[in-house]
Formats: structure tokens, sequence, C-alpha cells
């Protein structure tokens, strides 16, 4: 890799099941202390891009390193330096969580004396201590879903993958969740996070892939991902038609600006942000037009997923409205 | 906190044998634990010998035991110890598929381990459940009047009989590792349990069975075993029917080890 800091590298994988295309020339990248989210509705084939890394099932055509090793030629070595949350959790039901961790932990090969250690950090930090010590099989998902979690970090990966990792989780164990990732991603570990949630996405991941029937529809920063589907909008409201002439007859050359005279509205497409903004908006007291309201709104991610992966109405065309 | 990556060279042979060593440790460290919280399953274990036991000595034992001129005990108990062994490969083969069901092998597969060692761990400790069925087996057919030559021929004969089961759990592992689902694996044993069980001389002396399926009888895996268990609970070994019944578990372990490993890997 020319990029000594590049985790988790793949190229043009690729994956059928039969006539199903579950993952299509994906090319992806999460460094050290980065974390990649990979985005997609329901059969996109993001479990089958987690699969193919973690080693579980072959690779078609294409190829994945993790850490400069390639997961198809030297699995071995790969499966030493990751760790794995599955979509559905995977720990042994009739074991309690602790007696879970001692286990992972003894086949990471974690040296003695560090395993105990390392277990109470990990029930602490996923608030397990209440059920820490009766079977896997008496947990509610969420508990049990924290297990899992803790599992994948008994031994420090350097590239940890999450598939789904807050589905069914409460408030409280969600933000319990994302700290954790922010910790490790700060920490140096690449994360690859794949998610239904796109809040999640927005607050976790620094580069994002949306996929859909394994195909890659986009990628790039939340920032540029929400820049690409449309700009930022002011939108402005004011009391009376007098007001409104006024505001029409200032920002007439304005590109992009729409007037709604049912509703009293300004909707102006902004390009420089907040200063942009602020300098519309004091033009517009300058001349004497009343402003009832204002509202700096934002494309949401939301609006990028349903645009990308096929919605009936796009997002730019809301704006409009 | 990160370090770096530890090893960048290809482990070596001897570093992957000292790891199949201490997995399989671990896994049979897991494995005890798991029969420990379900004696239940140590039970079912021995329910089948138990019920041969008392319904083939007390029901048919009069008229079975009276034509073959010997006292019908005497020649049941060792060919329940066998079925017994054979009843534990099948939980093996249950347990197994159990586990590749709950989602939890799939972590294996994604962990530095030796894959062997998930297999080894099972078999390991259900041959070690094995042996305390047969001991308790072995002490309902005291109570019933059974005797044995001598303590070490006892010794002797639940030994091997451990070491048969033990071949056929991996056999079962197989089966498990191929079909998946446990209810299939249920009903799958069906087709190799009762037919290896039936047309075997744990029951009945090979020539009281028609002519066309005594060469099976004889030779078959249980009923080798079942006759080399009986001579050392009787206190006449015979080295043909000893060596014949370890070459068979022997063949089972060359066969199963290497073909429930690649079933187990290969599946999705
Ligand atoms: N073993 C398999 N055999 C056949 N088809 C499969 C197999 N595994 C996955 N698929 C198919 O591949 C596609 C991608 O599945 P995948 O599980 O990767 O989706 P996903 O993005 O994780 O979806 P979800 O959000 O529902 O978890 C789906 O159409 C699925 O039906
Ligand atoms: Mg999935």
């Amino acid at each position: 890799m020319s990029d000594s800091n590049a985790m988790i590298v793949t190229n043009g994988l690729t994956k059928h099941f039969g006539d199903v295309v579950a993952a299509e020339d994906v090319t992806l990248s999460a460094r050290r202390g980065e974390v990649l989210g990979l985005l997609g509705p329901n059969g996109a084939g993001k479990t089958t891009v987690v699969k193919m890394l973690t080693t579980l099932i072959p690779i078609d055509r294409g190829n994945a390193t993790v850490a400069g090793f390639d997961v198809d030629r030297n699995p071995e070595q790969v499966r030493r330096l990751i760790g794995l949350a599955g979509q559905a959790a995977a720990v042994d039901e009739k074991l309690t969580a602790r007696e879970n961790l001692e286990l992972f932990a003894r086949l990471y090969k974690l040296p003695r004396q560090r395993r105990h250690a390392r277990i109470d950090e990990l029930v602490e930090r996923f608030d397990m201590g209440t059920f820490a010590d009766r079977a896997a099989s008496t947990y509610s998902g969420g508990q049990r879903r924290r297990l899992d979690i803790a599992a994948a970090l008994v031994a420090d990966p350097l590239a940890l993958f999450l598939d789904e990792p807050t589905t069914g989780l409460d408030p409280r164990s969600r933000a319990e969740v994302w700290n954790s990732v922010r910790e490790l991603a700060a920490a140096g570990t690449a994360i690859l996070l794949t998610t239904q949630y796109l809040d999640e996405a927005d607050q976790l991941a620094d580069q994002i892939l949306v996929i859909d029937q394994g195909r890659t529809v986009a990628a790039g920063t939340p920032e540029q991902l929400k820049a690409e589907v449309g700009r930022d909008v002011l939108e402005i409201h004011v009391p009376d038609d007098t007001d409104l002439a006024l505001a029409q007859n200032l920002l007439a050359s304005v590109a992009g600006v729409l007037i709604d005279p049912d509703r009293r509205q300004v909707d102006l497409p902004i390009t420089s942000g907040a200063a942009q903004s602020l300098d519309v908006l004091r033009q517009l007291d300058d001349t004497g037009v009343t402003i009832d309201d204002f509202q700096l709104r934002r494309p949401t991610l939301d609006d990028v997923f349903l645009a990308l992966t096929g919605s009936p109405t796009t997002p730019t065309e809301e704006v409009r409205r | 906190m990160i370090t770096t990556a530890p090893a960048h060279l290809a482990p070596s042979a001897r570093d992957r044998i000292r790891w199949a060593a201490q997995d399989t440790l671990t896994m049979l460290w897991r494995d005890m634990i798991r029969t420990a919280r379900q004696p239940e399953l140590l039970v079912f274990s021995v329910v089948m010998g138990v019920f041969f036991l008392v319904l083939f000595n007390y029901v048919f034992g009069g008229a079975i035991g009276s034509g073959a001129g010997v006292d019908y005990l005497q020649f049941l108990v060792p060919g329940v110890f066998v079925i017994t062994a054979l009843q534990g490969a099948q939980q093996t083969s249950m347990g197994f598929a159990t586990d590749l069901s709950e989602g939890v092998t799939d972590r294996f597969r994604s962990l530095p381990m030796s894959q062997v060692a998930v297999i080894a761990g099972r078999t390991i400790a259900d041959a070690a459940r094995n042996l305390v069925g047969l001991v308790l087996v072995a002490l309902l057919a005291l109570v019933m009047g059974y005797r044995f030559d001598s303590a070490q021929g006892a010794i002797a004969a639940i030994l091997l009989t451990t070491a048969v089961g033990f071949g056929f759990s991996w056999l079962g592992a197989a089966i498990a590792a191929k079909v998946r689902q446990p209810d299939m694996v249920g009903m799958l044993s069906m087709f190799w349990l009762f037919p290896l069980m039936l047309a075997s001389t744990a029951f009945t002396p090979a020539d009281s069975m028609p002519g066309w399926l005594q060469p099976f009888a004889t030779y078959q895996p249980i009923s080798v075993a079942a006759d080399a268990v009986r001579g050392l609970c009787e206190g006449t070994p015979a080295s043909t029917d000893i060596i014949l019944a370890a070459g068979w578990t022997i063949g089972l372990l060359v066969v199963f080890v290497p073909l429930s490993v690649r079933l187990y890997r290969n599946g999705a």
C-alpha cells in the first residue's frame, strides 16, 4: 500500500449469489482513526461487504486488504487484526457475558494477566454490570447487542467492523456505542460501520459510501454528499405584500431566488454560508423590510439517501416548492 | 493503545500446532461449562441405554436368552454400552448443529483461532460426558445383577467404548456441519443410527440373523465394538475384535476429522 495509514482497502470488490448482485465493484478505503459509514437500504449489500472483509465469505472478484494483508490470501493475519460485531449477535447463549468475553479473549491469545482487567473494563464501559454474570440466553436484545460489540473490542483491533451496531438499542445505549466508536477512532482504530440511520452516519462517519443493489451510488464526506444534493436555502417570511415587493426588488438579481406570494415567502439559495445569509438579512433590514421569521435550511442526509436510492421526489424540487 | 501489527510472517507449523492445542483446550473449557449447564443432556445420553437395558432384559430377555442358551443380561450389557456411546455421538451432531444455528460460530470463523478446535472441543467434551454416562449405565447394570469379570476389565471396556464413541462423534459433527438445521440432523440420525444399532451384535448374536445380513452384522463398527467390549467385560479379550474396533475408530477419525472441518469452514 502506498498509504501506510490505509487500514481497510478494497478494489472492485464483487460478490454474486446466483443472479443476485450482492456487491459489484465496491471500492473503499478507511485510514487509521477514520470511520467509514456504509449506507444503503435493505439488501443493498452492506453485510456482504462486511462478510467478505472479515474472511467469512470468499470474494468473487476484486481484492481487499486489511492493514496491508490480503483478505483472500492471508485470512489468518487479517483475523488477528480485526474485530467484528455482525448484524446478528454472535455470542454463546449458554455462557455469561464475562465468560463470553473470556472465551474470545483466550481465542485472541490475550495474555492471561491482561484478560481480567480487559474484561472488567469492557463490562464497565458497556454498563453490563447488572447482567454480566447470567447466561446470555436471558438477555434483552440490547443487552446482547452490547455484549456482542464488547466482544469485538476484546483484542483492541486495528480494524473494526460494525454491522448495524445500534439497531434495536435504546437512546442511552446508542449514545454509549457512539461514544465508543468516537473513542476508538480517536485512538487510531479504523472503523467500517454500516447503518440504516442517517443521523448515525452523519454523527460518526468521516467518509460515507452509499450503496444500492450492490453498487456504489455516492461517496464522500457527509458534507460533500449534502452539498451534492442541494445547497443551503435561506427561507424568509414577511408579514405583508409591501414587504414582499420590497424584498423582491432588492433580491431580483440573485440567481435562483424564489418568491411564493401566497405564503409571503422568499427562498434564497445560499452558496457561502452564514456570512451571506447575514448579509442578505442586513440588506433587507436596511431597506425597511419587516421580517417575521427566517430559517437557514440544510439538506439532510435523508435527502441524500432518498435522492440517491430512488425516491419519488428529489430534494431539490422539494426546496423549490 | 494501538500497537503495530503483531506478526508479519505467516505462522510456522509449530505455532499452528501450539495454537490448535491451546484453542482446543479453550473450546473444551467452553463446552464443559455448557455441558454442566445442561445436565439434561447427560440424562438424554443415558436414557436410550437404560431403556434398552431394562426393556430387552425384562421384556425380551426370556425369549432371546433361553434361545441363545446364555444369561441374556451378561450378553446385553456390553451391547448397551456401545449403543450409549453411539447415542452420545448423535448428541454431538445435535449440539454442533445447534451451535451452527446460533451464530456464535460466525464469530469463531472470524477469530484468529484453529478451526479444528471448534469441533475438537465439542467432541472431547462429549467424550467426557459419555464416560460419565457409561459409568451410570454400568452402575445400573450392576444393580440389575450384571457381573464384570474384573474391575480392570470394566475400566478397559468403558474406555474402549468411549474411544469408539469419540470416532462416531466426528461423523456426527460432519453431518451437522453439512446439514446445519438441528431438526434435520435429528431426522437424519434415523438413517445411520438405527441400522448400525439394530443390525448389530449389540443385542443378538449374528448367527441368529438372516444369512444375507450376517456379514454386515458381523463386521460393522458397532458389532466389532460390542464384541470387543464383551470380551473385556467377560475377561476373555479377543485381540482381533479389539484391533477391528480400534481400526474402525481410527478410520472414522481419518475420514471425518478433515471432512467435518472442511464442511464447517465452507458453510456461509
Ligand atoms: N447466502 C446468500 N444467498 C443468496 N443471496 C444472498 C445471500 N446472502 C445475501 N444475499 C442477497 O444479497 C443481497 C445483499 O444482501 P446483504 O445482506 O448484504 O444486504 P444488506 O445491505 O446487509 O441489507 P440489510 O440492511 O437488510 O441488512 C440481498 O439481495 C440478499 O438477499
Ligand atoms: Mg445487513
